[in-house]
């Protein structure tokens, strides 16, 4: 029997179980953690971290890190050299190349805008966190265990209920706690079961909790490359092509990742390309008009290897003012991390609630959001705050930590926010994947004007920092 | 045995026919933890010198603020250790289906708690329900079929409360009294109730026993229902409960739809909570 299990081992769940074992209030509380996976690379990475980047990296908010550094506790033991803090983010399209909008976040005197970070290291400091809290037996983290099934003990009928089964001055009963059973044959019995177990969470149909939402037919692809030589900017860069947006953030050195989301064919064509052009096509992705574009996309997709295409995107790029080259984009790429290209489907999703008795959903198991403002991560931390809240306030009300009345505040805290991040960005994705010309028109008369707007933009700023 | 827990199972649904109940429990519980933590005595006698914090004599408002911040974090980190190491008791008179009684149970600071009510049924139902948390296993929460003028008076507590229940009872002066002498010295006595007004008419009889129908009619009287000032003029009315007891704190409070239970600006109006303290 446990007071919570949370059942995940990505940022959110372990940064859940940091963040109550760092609360004095909720420090007490039993709590054990199951993954699926092995979490044997992210101890090794706490010690040692492998020398190149790994492709899985997301955008924390200066809230976010605020939070790490004030509520989890993590944040000292981020590796640091491998952090990249953001203070402008460039966004322009692709069809309308003087449509730019600069967000920079010096004009609200905030310095940063965003953080980048790899997933792995978010992850590896909250076990460096843990072990800092010491693990002792309230504190049990179960990996390369899978979650066979979850499970309510019976309910009987009420008038039908068979009373000798409760021994009233004993104070045993069959308690109506979910019961998680485990690969490893264990059963474990919950008073309250969190489900951060992503996107196909097993917590929430359990629960019964309905997800709604629809899949964008666009794939993202990640991969991490190097530049030509360190970009001492500190800009994150975001073009928004006919097919998806692309962006290029640098992380430390010459370092950086990127994210192009495309549509099902490109990001297939994505992956196939041979790992010296992809870096062009990069460059080419960035600069290039897009009947240039398409027409290197089908040059490759006869034949991905064909090397033609470097001369192809040298003679095109040759024809930009170098002086524009330089000041209003990236740095060329010039290499592509062996084996760090992977693909994902992009999707929206909402759960209607995030609660029921005994049961809470957090990150991905109740919402999924399209990356194009780097907002995932950053909602499931705000999740953890808003929970760890409840909690703690539920044990101040001598509450049982499963019952409602201490959850009903989560989603009420929680959800709205949530709701209105997923929806602007559903409609930014809509806006700027359509190449009809009067939305190009207007989606470009908004861009300039909203550029010299500098008190909406201040807004936008905030808001997308978390501030 | 099946109408106990057809009792017990409306009576814990939160979302059943209890539930504003449920919901005015969170706001007693703020109330009681809120009292007894900003009235804890920071550096009682025996404190060494050296280990004293400082308490400015006047409001920490004066202050420039990261020496308030500083001073408030110290009190709070005070207030916890105190918590931390308090084993307190608790009788909780007309517990009914333990909603309250439950509650204080499991705050760490409290040691036992004792429920009492006079109906057998809702006792079967809170002793039901006790057994769906393995928490109360240890026998930290009792429950027994008494009245509180039938407990000895040798037994003491430090905390006595006695919510929602002065409205019902023929001679509340009479219920009150024998908390007084059951409680510790420093300890405390909570109370609910109900101001002897037009608001409290129209909200507890109109609206919730005509209109609503939460609870049953007749379940309310106004005639019993008691001015908060009353309560403090009846302490003010004899020298020597004037100098044993203090009324620290009272509170109005508001049931809004769709929100919960809400503190209001003043007692005077409504239903209201109170907190009595014996001084010695």
């Amino acid at each position: 029997m446990q007071d919570i299990v949370v059942i995940g081992g990505g940022p959110a769940g372990l940064s859940l179980l940091a963040a109550l074992k760092s609360s004095p209030k909720t420090r007490h509380l039993s709590c054990t953690l199951i993954e699926g996976s092995s979490l044997q690379s992210v101890r090794d990475f706490l010690v040692e971290p492998p020398e190149e980047y790994t492709n899985r990296v997301v955008s924390l908010t200066p809230k976010s890190v605020e939070f790490m550094q004030q509520k989890v506790g993590n944040w000292d033991f981020i590796k640091q050299d491998r952090v990249r803090f953001y203070d402008n983010i460039v966004a322009y399209d692709s069809q309308d190349n003087d449509a730019r909008i600069e967000f920079d976040a010096t004009q609200i005197g905030a310095g940063v805008l965003a953080v980048m970070c790899e997933n792995i290291n978010i992850q590896s400091s909250l076990i460096g966190r843990l072990n800092e809290l010491g693990m002792d037996d309230s504190t049990t983290i179960l990996d390369n265990t899978k979650v066979i099934d979850i499970t309510s003990p019976i309910h009987h009928d009420l008038d039908q209920h068979d009373l000798n089964e409760i021994d009233v001055n004993s104070g045993k009963s069959d308690l109506d706690w979910p019961i998680v059973k485990l690969s490893t044959g264990e059963s474990i019995q919950a008073r309250l079961l969190v489900g951060c177990d992503g996107y196909n969470s097993p917590v929430r149909k359990f629960a019964g909790i309905e997800s709604r939402g629809w899949q964008y037919n666009t794939f993202g692809v990640v991969a991490t490359i190097k530049m030509q030589y360190e970009d001492h900017r500190s800009i994150g860069w975001q073009r928004f092509l006919s097919t998806g947006p692309l962006a290029i953030l640098p992380l430390s050195e010459d370092n950086a990742t990127i994210v192009w989301s495309s549509t099902p064919w490109l990001s297939e064509l994505l992956l196939k390309v041979n790992p010296d052009i992809f870096p062009h096509l990069i460059n080419a992705g960035m600069t290039l008009e897009e009947v240039d574009l398409k027409y290197i996309y089908s040059m490759l997709d006869k034949d991905p290897n064909d090397f033609k295409v470097l001369d192809e995107i040298q003679w095109r790029l040759s024809k930009i003012d170098i002086k524009s080259l330089e000041e209003n984009y990236p740095l060329p790429v010039v290499e592509l991390i062996q084996n760090s290209r992977a693909r994902f489907p992009l999707k929206l999703s909402h759960a209607d609630t995030y609660v029921a008795p005994r049961v809470a959903l957090v990150g991905d198991a109740a919402h999924t959001i399209h990356p194009l403002a780097g907002q995932g991560l950053n909602m499931g931390q705000s999740d953890v705050g808003f929970l760890v809240d409840a909690l703690e306030k539920g044990i101040e009300r001598g509450l049982d930590i499963g019952s409602t009345m201490v959850l009903d505040s989560y989603v009420a805290n929680a959800w709205p926010g949530n709701h209105m991040m997923l929806g602007v960005c559903d409609k930014l994705h809509k806006v700027f994947t359509t190449d009809f010309g009067p939305v190009v028109l207007l989606r470009g008369l908004g861009i300039k004007s909203l550029n010299m707007a500098e008190s909406v933009k201040d807004l936008m700023i905030k808001a997308i920092s978390g501030r | 045995m099946a109408h106990f827990n057809a009792l017990a199972s409306s009576w814990w649904d939160v979302n059943g026919p209890q539930r504003i109940l449920h919901k005015m429990n969170l706001l007693r519980m703020d109330f009681i933890y809120q009292t007894v933590r900003n009235h804890l005595r920071l550096n009682p006698p025996e404190t060494a010198v050296e280990d004293e914090i400082y308490i400015p004599p006047y409001g920490v408002d004066l202050l420039p603020d990261a020496i308030k911040k500083n001073i408030v974090a110290e009190q709070e980190q005070r207030r916890d250790e105190i918590l931390e190491n308090a084993k307190l008791t608790v009788l909780d008179v007309g517990c009914g289906g333990g909603i309250l009684s439950e509650s204080m149970a499991r705050l760490h600071f409290i040691d036992s708690v004792k429920g009492i009510d006079l109906s057998e049924d809702v006792l079967q139902a809170a002793k039901l329900h006790r057994a769906k948390d393995p928490m109360f296993v240890n026998g930290k929460l009792s429950y027994q079929l008494r009245a509180i003028e039938d407990l000895p008076t040798t037994e003491k507590y430090d905390i006595i409360t006695m919510f929602e229940m002065l409205e019902h009872v023929e001679y509340p002066s009479k219920v009150l009294l024998a908390a007084l002498e059951r409680v510790e010295v420093g300890g405390w006595v909570f109370i609910s109730t109900i101001n002897r007004d037009f608001i409290s008419w129209f909200t507890t009889i109109f609206m919730g026993e005509h209109v609503l129908g939460i609870v049953p009619v007749g379940t309310h009287t106004l005639d019993k229902y008691i001015n908060q000032t009353e309560i403090r003029e009846w302490f003010e009315s004899d020298p020597q409960r004037k100098e044993a007891f203090s009324v620290v704190d009272a509170k109005g409070c508001v049931y809004l739809p769709a929100y919960g239970w809400k503190f209001t600006s003043t007692p005077d109006v409504g239903n209201y909570f109170m907190a009595i303290r014996r001084m010695k």
